[in-house]
This record gives C-alpha cells, sequence and structure tokens, in this order.
C-alpha cells in the first residue's frame, strides 16, 4: 500500500508537470468549450416570433386576422409589397380575392396560407356561423422542448471524460523500456511493474477526473450553462468514460512501438472521430447516423455516455443506463485485458 | 534539389495525419449529400415531419389521419412517453399527436381530447395546432344526429389559395446544390488549416532543428537557395492538398457545377489557401516546438472554423463573435461562400481581405525569420 502510494505521488508529479497533459485534459476542453458557447449559444434559446402578414386597407378578413395572436398585420399598398418582400418586413401579402403573394416558400408563409384556406373551406362548409366554436380547445398540450444543439456541449463532455486516454499512454511508455528512459531503470530495479501500472492508472484517473471537474465549474459558472441536474447515473458515466479512456490508452501505449508523440496524435484522431460522430462538430451527424446505422450509437463509447448524459440530464429518462454502462465496463475491460497480455513477459535482450 | 525532395518525402511520411483529415472531410461531405438538391421553381408548402399514434380507430380519427397525413410527412413513432420525448428534443419529429379511444365522444362534447407532443416555442407547434383544431372545428360544425359529415368536411379541406412567388432576379433553382456547395467549400476552411500547420508545421520543425540548422549553416548550400526550396515545397503540398479538395467538389457534385458559380468557390479556395500558408509560415517562425504546432493546429483550425460560421451559419453567430473572426481570413473565405454572388467583382474585397491578411502573415513572419537569425 505504502508503494502503492509513493508510485502515485511520483507519477501524479510526473503527470501534472507534463504539458501534453496540461495542454490536452485542462486548457483544450475549455477552449473548445468557449468556441462552442460562442457559436451556439445564440442557436439554443428559441423564441416564438410573430408572422408579417401583409394585406391593403379595407381587405374583409382584416377583423379575422386581427383576431389570431401570432398574426402582426400592415397595411401594405400593392406598389409596396414587392419592396416590403424583399427586405422581409413582411413574410407574405394577402390581396382582396384572397390570393397570397410571398418571396420565399417557408414555414411561417405556408402558416399564413393554411389561415387563409379556412377561410374559404369555411365558405365552401356553407354551414352557418354558429355551428362552429371558436373558443373550443380540443388539445392537450405535451410541452417538450427541442435543443439539438446541447449535444454537442454532452458529446464534449463524454470526449473530454475519456482524456484520460493521454494518463494511459503515458503511463505504459513509462513502464517500457525500449520507449523510455525511466523504464530502462524500472526494468533493472525490484520495483515491480504491475504496482507501478495500478499507481498510474489510478493517478490518470484522478487527474482526469479533476479536469473534468474543472471543465464543468468553467461550464456552469463562467459560460451559465447548466449541464448536470442528476448527479448519480451521470457521474457514473463520466467515471466509467475515464476508466474507458485510460483502459484505451494503456492499449494504444503497449499495442505498438511508435513514439509517444505519434500515440498521442492516435489518440486525438480516435477520439475525435468518435465526437464527430457523437455529434460534436453538428448534431445533425448524430441524427443521420441514429436514422440510418442506430447500431452505431449504441456501440461508439463517446455516443453512449454523451447520449446518456442528456437523457438522464434533460429528459430524466434512465431506459439506456443499464445497457450503457454494460457496454463501456466491458470496453474497458477488453482493453485493459489486451494491454496485460501486449505487456506480460516482456524482457529485453539489449536496449 | 536536395532540400526540395527532402522535404516532400517528410511531409510524405506524415500521410496519415493528412489522409485521416482528409478521409474525415470527405466522410461528412458524403453524408450532406442527401436530400440537399432540390429545385424550388413555385411555393412548396412546408410539410412538418410528424408521428401519429391512433388509439381510436374510428371514422372520425382516421379521416383526421388521413388529412394529416395529406399535409405532413409521417414518421414512425414507439407509443413509449420516453422516445417520443427524445425524438422531440433531437427535432427528429417536429410534432407526436395521440389520439384516445374515446375521440369522437370528448370531440362532439368539446374536451381537450388529443394529446400533442411538441415544441411550443417553434413555429412549428402552431402549425399542427392549426390543422388539428380547424379539422375538429370543421367536424364539430357538420356534427348533426350523432353523425360526423366526413365527405363535407373532405371537400371543404380540398379548397386551396394562390400562391404567387414574385422574382428577384436572381438564379432560383439552384438552391439546393449551391447550399451543397457552401457547406463543402467552408467545410474546406477547418481541414486546409488543421492539414497545413500540423503536416508543414512538423516537417519545418524538424527541418529548424538547432543541430540540422548548425548543419545547414556551415554546408554550401546558399541560404536564399536553401530557403526557395523549402517554400516550394510547401507551395507544391498546398497545392496539392487545395486539387484533392477542389477535385472532391467535381467527383461528388460534377454535374450539378454548371448550375452554380464554380469559378468564384475556386478562386476564393486557392486564395484562402495561399493566406493560410502564410499563416504556417508565421507559426513556423514563431515556433519550431512539434508539441506547440499540433496544439496551435487543433486549436486555430477548430476555433477559427466555430467563429467564423463554417460550423454555424454566420447569421446565427453573435455580433461580437463575428467581430472577433474579422481578424481571420476564415471569415471572409465564408463569407464569399455564403454570399452566392455571379461575378467576381462582387466579392473583390474579400478576396483582397484574405491577400492582405496573407501578407500580413508573411511580413510578420520574415521580420521573426531575419530577428531569429540575426540572434
Amino acid at each position: 500500500m505504502k508503494t502503492l502510494l509513493r508510485n502515485c505521488i511520483y507519477q501524479g508529479k510526473n503527470l501534472i508537470r507534463e504539458f501534453g497533459f496540461s495542454f490536452w485534459c485542462l486548457i483544450y476542453p475549455v477552449i473548445l468549450a468557449t468556441f462552442f458557447y460562442l457559436a451556439f449559444n445564440g442557436m439554443m434559446d428559441i423564441e416564438l416570433e410573430d408572422i408579417n402578414i401583409g394585406i391593403e386597407k379595407g381587405n374583409r378578413i382584416e377583423s379575422i386576422l386581427e383576431e389570431i395572436k401570432i398574426l402582426n398585420i400592415h397595411k401594405v399598398s400593392q406598389a409596396e409589397v414587392q419592396e416590403k418582400l424583399n427586405n422581409g418586413e413582411i413574410h407574405g401579402f394577402i390581396d382582396s380575392d384572397l390570393n397570397l403573394m410571398v418571396k420565399e416558400s417557408g414555414i411561417n408563409q405556408t402558416i399564413i396560407k393554411e389561415v387563409i384556406e379556412q377561410i374559404k373551406q369555411m365558405e365552401r362548409l356553407n354551414k352557418p356561423i354558429e355551428n362552429y366554436d371558436f373558443e373550443a380547445d380540443h388539445i392537450l398540450d405535451r410541452n417538450q422542448e427541442a435543443n439539438l444543439m446541447v449535444i454537442i456541449f454532452y458529446s464534449l463532455v463524454a470526449m473530454v471524460s475519456t482524456y484520460g486516454i493521454f494518463g494511459g499512454i503515458t503511463v505504459v511508455s513509462v513502464i517500457q523500456a525500449n520507449l523510455s528512459h525511466i523504464g530502462v531503470r524500472l526494468n533493472v530495479t525490484p520495483l515491480k511493474k504491475h504496482e507501478f501500472l495500478i499507481a498510474g492508472v489510478i493517478v490518470g484517473l484522478a487527474l482526469n477526473l479533476f479536469a473534468n471537474g474543472i471543465l464543468f465549474i468553467f461550464i456552469k459558472y463562467v459560460l451559465k450553462l447548466e449541464l448536470l441536474n442528476e448527479f448519480k447515473y451521470s457521474s457514473i458515466f463520466i467515471i466509467l468514460g475515464n476508466l474507458f479512456g485510460t483502459a484505451l490508452g494503456m492499449f494504444i501505449g503497449a499495442s505498438n512501438r511508435k513514439s509517444e508523440n505519434a500515440k498521442i496524435t492516435m489518440a486525438v484522431v480516435i477520439v475525435l472521430f468518435f465526437s464527430l460522430l457523437s455529434g460534436m462538430m453538428g448534431p445533425n451527424i448524430k441524427v443521420v447516423l441514429d436514422k440510418n446505422i442506430p447500431i452505431l450509437g449504441r456501440i461508439n463509447p463517446i455516443s453512449i455516455i454523451s447520449n446518456n448524459l442528456y437523457r438522464l440530464n434533460l429528459l430524466g429518462s434512465t431506459r439506456t443506463v443499464r445497457e450503457g454502462t454494460l457496454i463501456l465496463s466491458l470496453y474497458s475491460i477488453l482493453f485493459i485485458f489486451l494491454s496485460y497480455l501486449f505487456l506480460r513477459r516482456r524482457d529485453y535482450d539489449s536496449i | 534539389m536536395t532540400v526540395y525532395k527532402y522535404f516532400i518525402k517528410m511531409a510524405l511520411r506524415n500521410k496519415w495525419l493528412i489522409l485521416s483529415n482528409t478521409l474525415l472531410f470527405f466522410f461528412f461531405a458524403i453524408i450532406n449529400t442527401s436530400g440537399h438538391i432540390q429545385e424550388e421553381m413555385s411555393f412548396i408548402e412546408t410539410k412538418l415531419n410528424i408521428g401519429i399514434i391512433d388509439n381510436s380507430n374510428s371514422p372520425l380519427s382516421n379521416s383526421l389521419k388521413d388529412y394529416l397525413e395529406s399535409k405532413n410527412n409521417i414518421i414512425d413513432v414507439s407509443p413509449e412517453e420516453e422516445i417520443i420525448r427524445e425524438q422531440i428534443f433531437l427535432q427528429i419529429v417536429d410534432a407526436v399527436v395521440v389520439i384516445p379511444e374515446e375521440f369522437e365522444e370528448k370531440v362532439v362534447s368539446k374536451e381537450k381530447v388529443i394529446e400533442v407532443y411538441r415544441d411550443d416555442r417553434k413555429a412549428e407547434s402552431i402549425q399542427i395546432e392549426h390543422q388539428i383544431e380547424k379539422f375538429l372545428l370543421f367536424a364539430n360544425a357538420t356534427h348533426e344526429e350523432g353523425k360526423f359529415d366526413l365527405n363535407a368536411i373532405k371537400s371543404a379541406l380540398s379548397e386551396k389559395v394562390n400562391v404567387n412567388m414574385i422574382r428577384d432576379g436572381s438564379r432560383g433553382i439552384d438552391k439546393g446544390t449551391n447550399e451543397w456547395f457552401r457547406y463543402y467549400f467552408n467545410f474546406t476552411a477547418y481541414v486546409t488549416i488543421a492539414c497545413y500547420i500540423s503536416v508543414i508545421g512538423l516537417v519545418m520543425a524538424d527541418f529548424n532543428e538547432y543541430n540540422i540548422e548548425n548543419r545547414r549553416k556551415i554546408s554550401s548550400k546558399r541560404f536564399l537557395r536553401f530557403n526557395k526550396e523549402l517554400y516550394l515545397g510547401q507551395l507544391s503540398l498546398a497545392g496539392i492538398i487545395t486539387f484533392i479538395f477542389i477535385l472532391g467538389s467535381i467527383i461528388i457534385k460534377g454535374k450539378y457545377i454548371r448550375e452554380i458559380n464554380f469559378n468564384i468557390y475556386l478562386v476564393n479556395t486557392i486564395v484562402f489557401s495561399f493566406s493560410i500558408l502564410c499563416l504556417t509560415f508565421l507559426i513556423n517562425n514563431i515556433t519550431r516546438n512539434k508539441f506547440v504546432t499540433n496544439c496551435l493546429s487543433v486549436v486555430l483550425s477548430l476555433g477559427t472554423s466555430f467563429i467564423s460560421g463554417v460550423m454555424v451559419p454566420q447569421q446565427f453567430l453573435g455580433d461580437k463573435v463575428l467581430t472577433l473572426a474579422k481578424f481571420f481570413p476564415t471569415y471572409y473565405f465564408v463569407r464569399i461562400n455564403d454570399m452566392q454572388t455571379s461575378s467576381l467583382l462582387g466579392v473583390k474585397n474579400d478576396i483582397f481581405m484574405q491577400l492582405l491578411f496573407g501578407l500580413a502573415f508573411l511580413l510578420v513572419g520574415l521580420y521573426l525569420s531575419k530577428t531569429a537569425q540575426e540572434v
């Protein structure tokens, strides 16, 4: 236990002093979150905007249109119609014969069209006005806010939670005699490699969790975004993300003899690719993939974490928690086992 | 040409970096291929993506379903509330309509009867509400002797209004095609910056390494000649990468090139490529550290892309963000692609700004290079 603690302290100091770790785990996520916020903040707060309709003075449906809350009525002369449509002051113009003039197709123009159509359709239905109960409300409203853009932030959190990958690569590189000077020394001392390895995993996990904490504080108090409302399961996913990242890092570190820089580049590319698929660069990619290749979202580790985070925190749904934790745990066990296979009984004739 | 040859050789050692960036780029370009090409010759009604769960299966509910199906795209939805809410959240559906068992009775008694899952803040929620309320208003208006006159409702609902679209003189038919090219070329900005800074930066870091530089100083190779070959190597590499991206657009959407102003995309991409090459030159004169180069590559490519409108259209970005973006050539590159103007004269200012940025990067880089030589 004492040896483990000592190893943890030394490796912790080693990792903190490494600029690579500080940049990728501490600075980069904060920079990325800031960019995301700058770019997407304006798109997350949707407000229902009024629809602007142009009519000529004396149009017979003026009083009907004025009753509809969402419509803004503008009095427009025939001469001004083209100009007002072109500069976007009005979405559509209704003439005295109830024909509609628009500049482009769109949701607002479609709503105007349906309103005019209703007036014409009532004329065609030919029922006395007292048959219509305009006060009747048949809809039970089940409001659910749509917020596709927030997926980007959850993907970022998921990506960052797997940044234990860097710690994993470093610790495995350090204990291999053909890759580092410390590895050479370690291999000629009576120190046990597995103790050093366990200490490395503990340190990698702890420091990355600390980095995740910094990111959450930054997002909550600087960017003022409330991402984590549910704590229990969210923490489990973030810890599992860290474990998965560290395990994958160990695997990358142990499975080949490339330089540590090359391994880190490999790690960045792999994690970035998984994050892109989970919607970090644009949530539409996630929606398209979910629609066409739904299995991808269930096996991509970053998607598993980000999907569960938004389900837990914004939808209050726990339906995929069990499946997600199981798959992430299996991945972690698999990569740790494979790393062990690569590392065990490794001897060197000469260095 | 020994230096040139080795520059290219060392750059090709980083082929995986170029390949991974390029493949990632084409992957997203192809994903975005589907569904964009749509001609707009006349007014097209906006159809919502809706799900309908009919637990009543009565004549009235079937008639309502038929009407909603004629006005919207129907998406298969699960009856589970959690899944419905997630589909609304992800904007896979605009609304989900749940019709209960005792539908007809509740309509007659004018109760709140239909559950509609939707986002109240969106115009789509108004449209679906209007369609449902109109149908049920008509249904109640025709309700006599315990029966709804569904044929009369159907006939009334077939009444349409004329919609005329005004023309503003622009070529309106290539909206979808232009949209694809706009997205494609905007995204090249991200990959260009990432590739140039990381690949050229890493090779230059090797050339600028202390021992190599000392060897070069005592060699017979003239400094000017050495630099000329290095810059030629950088230009060749940048040319190849730019050519791949331009060729990619021709391969994926070649048959639509005549519908758009491809020359503008072409000139804009080449000018931007030059500007970023100059930025890379500046960075190479600021740092020799490979790690810092890598960090700058990631931060600058992602950062400028996010604030300049590559990932999100400029119209959605705040004024402060756009003001910040104006200090990078990416902003002007994206602006030209977004403008969709028909002549090069219309974008001359933005082309000029990119060239100016390139020149500024080059001059500062040359100054730093000269300062470093004097030390």
